[in-house]
């Protein structure tokens, strides 16, 4: 076979200024870490001011960390178990890349949203893997429910990312962001869209009434049941990349992405303050509860939108 | 002689050589042999496939004054480097330890080499005529395969054989119906004719050619045979079958309606009745649901082997549905995704048989926490399902990539977002799948479980590392797909060996991968620089409930594994084409048994004066 032809296109690798290139891989998952940090404190703040406590100290979130590594039982079920430990913030630190955030959107161009749907559930199968593999019933269970959950609520949030590329006529994510700049907010151009997205994402968090995959007092909280130590800390920096994937990439879908950090930072906040505040006053969802849920108003909602996208 | 003709030979040949040497232990590799060589010639024949070129074979004679030719486009080449990759591991399987347990290895062999032949005839197709000889040999060969191992499987085969006869049936109506109206088969008088056919015709032959093709690929409302035929096929063959059979049912179905001149023709063609709806649109919802449909039947079978056949299905509605879009894009995604497939559904029946080998099962039930006994059948299965499932790094995610986007670009939501539904019950199956033979508990009968032996190991690994390779690098397997998009007529795909440059959002392939693997070096030196060492314990060393578990406990949770899923869109199958299908069923034996009961046991010679007596009445 000719490979040759193929190898001769100038274009597979393209124009990239190295240094930029390494600033977006090494500083991408740092700035992703430490926003993250502030988003899981921000949680446990406001939680606790709703219930009128005084809440952790500003460092919480890192002593908490330093604490889970520095355990000495770490107990390592196999390989796979610590394959997926690997594999979660692999996924992440990933999707992290090629996000476009203000500054740095180098490689954005390389992956697009739809790209960026699936990639984001690389580290949910690895989860899921590792889990698997300490052969505890809880934690096949839990992870019965996460994927249960993950197909209620991908079912809205697909619809939205659909509409959202038809609108913009584009899934690459730099252009949306600069599209944005240019004619105003998804946020306006598409409210229900917008709306069911917000829906989908809070759900996507894993937060109540969408936290049945954890439920502590029924399943010992369900995949994290037999991870200790290190295990567990890596569980806790993949909720720091989570809250900030999940709020980057609604700021980028539909509050107008970045152009510097200032204006960009205070709308990733916002986004997840707005779960973290509606997920203080829910009970638990059953899973058959919440896939019903999510299959009816967010799924309405978000084809609404669309109606009116392809109208 | 040409190398078609040599193709030919040779895959003829083979046939012979099964015949007489089957028996031997060699055979396997006698196969392997044999499907090389005519790997090679193909790969030969890469650089005479151009667009508007055909390679005609010196195999011709004439019926009723129409000359038969074979000869092989680009299209026909595509499919028959899937054909040949797919028996070339088949055999490669079963020549090492896997053949001292079959039964008949000779048949299997014979079979196998029959097939292989029966779809270079049908790929070689020049006009309807051969391509109706073809679609028969194939049906046929396939029987054979599904049928020989007796039992349960010969009435999977059975049931197989009525639905591929009553495709044979509208495919030769299809035939006659051109005949008589055109004066001729060649498919290009066809393809010019099609844009002034009347719209009634035109139906009944869309009608026609979709059942008779559909049928081989089990899209809906004809899905019902394929899972079991394929299921139990003995575990080689079933990888074969599975990884291409269906395909054919694409072939002809792309060949013969999908040409841009097709897709232009089919999107003017407006349903009776409901004239908003156009036959592509059809089309591609019933491509659409036969990928969610079938998908979320396999998301309910406990048998691996099942569950796999199952899924193979809504594949091919995910196939069907690139093709129907009709952009280079769409065609691309299409064809990719069924060259994709075949690599990782060819690797994930063969793990799927490894552990049948060593366990003596499949029951999803009956299985767990193996990873720590064949972990090369888990690496197979875990790149496999990643492929089946459509994530990145493997090939899967590609093809399926294409078609979203060529979805998205001709402004069809609705449809991305049926294929995406398909995706993600696609992702809870598989996770079921590989979660209930090789992670959890393991059972205590198969603690002295070892690895399937090299021979068995080897061509599925090599089949799921050419995944990932083409998951990395999708630009080799577009450059094949360029070929047969080509012939269909259809523009060639601009790409590049990492993807495609496309003005609405690019891919590269060789970064997404990069990254994550970037990204998962950073987490494992994350895991090991930081932190203590971690103890590792044995399989067995669990707890629940506050209460240490044994393995005399049964503790694997495995058995209706998504319980709030199912408690939603469980009732939601009600065996509606089942029971259409047991109706005709019905109805035809009931039918036969009155005809029978007619002639046999009442008195023929009464009807025979009552209808001498009508007739009289009539000619009177």
């Amino acid at each position: 076979m000719d490979t040759g032809e193929l190898l001769a296109k100038p274009d597979i690798l393209p124009t990239l200024n190295l240094s930029e290139l390494a600033l977006d891989m090494v500083l991408m998952p740092l700035v992703a870490f430490i926003v993250g940090l502030a988003l899981v404190l921000m949680m446990r703040k406001v939680r606790a001011s709703i219930e009128r406590r005084v809440g952790p100290p500003l460092l919480q979130p890192i002593y908490d960390i330093v604490k889970l590594y520095s355990k000495k039982t770490q107990i390592s079920h196999g390989y796979m178990h610590d394959i997926a430990v690997m594999m979660l913030l692999g996924g992440y630190i990933a999707a992290e890349i090629f996000i476009p955030v203000p500054g740095m959107d180098g490689l954005a161009s390389h992956a697009d949203l739809l790209t960026l749907m699936y990639l984001l559930m690389v580290p949910m199968l690895g989860m899921a893997l590792g889990v698997g593999q300490t052969a505890n019933p809880n934690g096949s269970i839990g992870i019965s429910r996460a994927l249960s959950a993950m197909l209620a609520y991908d079912v809205p949030f697909v619809i939205v990312v659909a509409g959202a590329a038809l609108v913009y006529g584009t899934t690459n994510l730099s252009e949306i962001v600069s599209l944005q700049q240019q004619q105003g907010w998804g946020l306006v151009q598409m409210p229900l869209l917008a709306i069911a997205g917000l829906l989908a994402m809070h759900a996507m968090m894993g937060k109540e009434p969408f936290e049945i995959y954890v439920a502590p007092a029924e399943i010992a909280t369900g995949p994290m049941v037999e991870m200790s130590g290190k295990y567990m800390g890596a569980l806790f920096v993949m909720q720091c990349f989570q809250l900030y994937t999940i709020g980057v990439l609604y700021t980028t879908l539909f509050l107008g992405g970045g152009t510097q950090w200032l204006t960009f930072l205070p709308k990733v906040f916002a986004v997840v303050l707005f779960s973290v505040s509606i997920t203080n006053v829910f009970g638990r969802y059953r899973t058959e509860d919440a896939i019903r849920w999510l299959w009816k108003w967010p799924t309405i909602i978000a084809l609404l939108g669309l109606a009116f996208v392809v109208a | 002689m040409n190398l078609l003709d040599l193709l030919l030979l040779l895959s003829l040949l083979t046939v012979v050589l099964m015949y007489f040497y089957g028996h031997r232990r060699e055979a396997g590799w006698l196969g392997v042999a044999a499907y090389a060589i005519q790997l090679l010639v193909l790969i030969k024949l890469y650089s005479y496939m151009q667009s508007d070129r055909i390679i005609v074979a010196h195999l011709s004679f004439s019926v009723m004054e129409h000359i038969l030719i074979w000869g092989m486009t680009g299209l026909g080449w595509f499919f028959a480097v899937i054909s040949l990759g797919a028996a070339l591991f088949a055999s490669w399987y079963t020549a090492g330890e896997w053949q001292d347990t079959q039964k008949n290895m000779r048949l299997q062999h014979i079979v196998l080499s029959l097939n292989v032949f029966a779809m270079l005839i049908l790929l070689c197709s020049q006009d309807f005529i051969t391509l109706f000889i073809g679609w028969e040999l194939v049906s046929w060969a396939s029987f054979f395969m599904m049928t020989h191992s007796g039992g349960k499987a010969a009435k999977a085969a059975y049931r197989y054989l009525i639905y591929a006869m009553s495709g044979a049936v509208a495919l030769f109506a299809a035939l006659v119906l051109i005949m008589v109206k055109l004066g001729s088969t060649s498919f290009s008088v066809f393809w010019a004719a099609l844009p002034t056919l009347p719209d009634s015709f035109l139906w009944l032959l869309v009608v026609l050619f979709f059942i008779g093709f559909s049928i081989k690929m089990a899209i809906l409302p004809f899905h019902l045979w394929q899972a079991d035929a394929y299921a139990e096929t003995p575990g080689a063959n079933a990888s074969f079958l599975s990884a291409i059979s269906a395909r054919m049912g694409l072939f002809a179905l792309a060949l013969v309606l999908l040409q841009p001149v097709g897709i232009e023709r089919l999107q003017h063609l407006m349903m009776p009745l409901f004239t908003f709806v156009d036959a592509r649109t059809l089309l591609a919802w019933i491509a659409a649901l036969t990928a969610i449909i079938p998908t979320y039947i396999a998301l309910q079978q406990s048998d691996a082997r099942l569950l796999l056949a199952w899924h193979g299905i809504g594949q091919g509605g995910l196939m069907l549905l690139g093709i129907t879009v009709g952009t280079p894009l769409g065609v691309a995604g299409g064809l990719l995704h069924a060259f994709n497939y075949a690599t990782y559904q060819g690797a994930l029946f063969l793990a799927v048989t490894a552990v049948l080998h060593r366990t003596g099962t499949t029951d999803l039930d009956r299985l767990g926490g193996l990873i720590t006994r064949m972990p090369w059948s888990y690496v197979v299965l875990l790149l496999g399902i990643i492929g089946l499932a459509g994530l990145p790094p493997m090939n899967g995610f590609v093809s399926k990539w294409l078609i979203y986007k060529s979805l998205l670009d001709q402004g069809m939501p609705l449809l991305l977002v049926a294929a995406s539904i398909s995706t993600l019950g696609t992702i809870l199956s598989v996770y079921k799948l590989i979660h209930n033979i090789f992670l959890g508990q393991l059972r205590k009968a198969h603690y002295e479980v070892k690895e399937a032996p090299w021979s068995m190991v080897l061509p599925m690994l090599i089949l799921a590392v050419i995944g990932f390779i083409t998951g990395l690098m999708p630009g080799l397997a577009l450059s094949l797909v360029d070929k047969a998009q080509m012939a269909l007529g259809y523009d060639a795909l601009p790409h590049h060996l990492g993807g495609l440059e496309w003005k609405t959002g690019s891919l590269n392939m060789l970064w997404v991968v990069g990254i994550l693997i970037y990204g998962i070096a950073i987490g494992a030196v994350v895991f090991y620089l930081f932190g203590g060492r971690s103890h590792k314990t044995h399989q067995w060393d669990n707890y629940a409930g506050g209460h240490f578990l044994s393995a005399e406990v049964p503790y694997h949770y495995s058995h209706n594994f998504y319980p709030g899923v199912m408690r939603v869109i469980g009732g939601w199958f009600r065996h509606q084409t089942l029971n259409v299908e047991m109706g005709i069923r019905h109805f035809v034996q009931w039918s036969a048994e009155l005809c029978c009961r007619l002639s046999q046991v009442a008195h023929p010679t009464l009807y025979m004066l009552m209808l001498a007596v009508a007739a009289l009445a009539f000619v009177g």
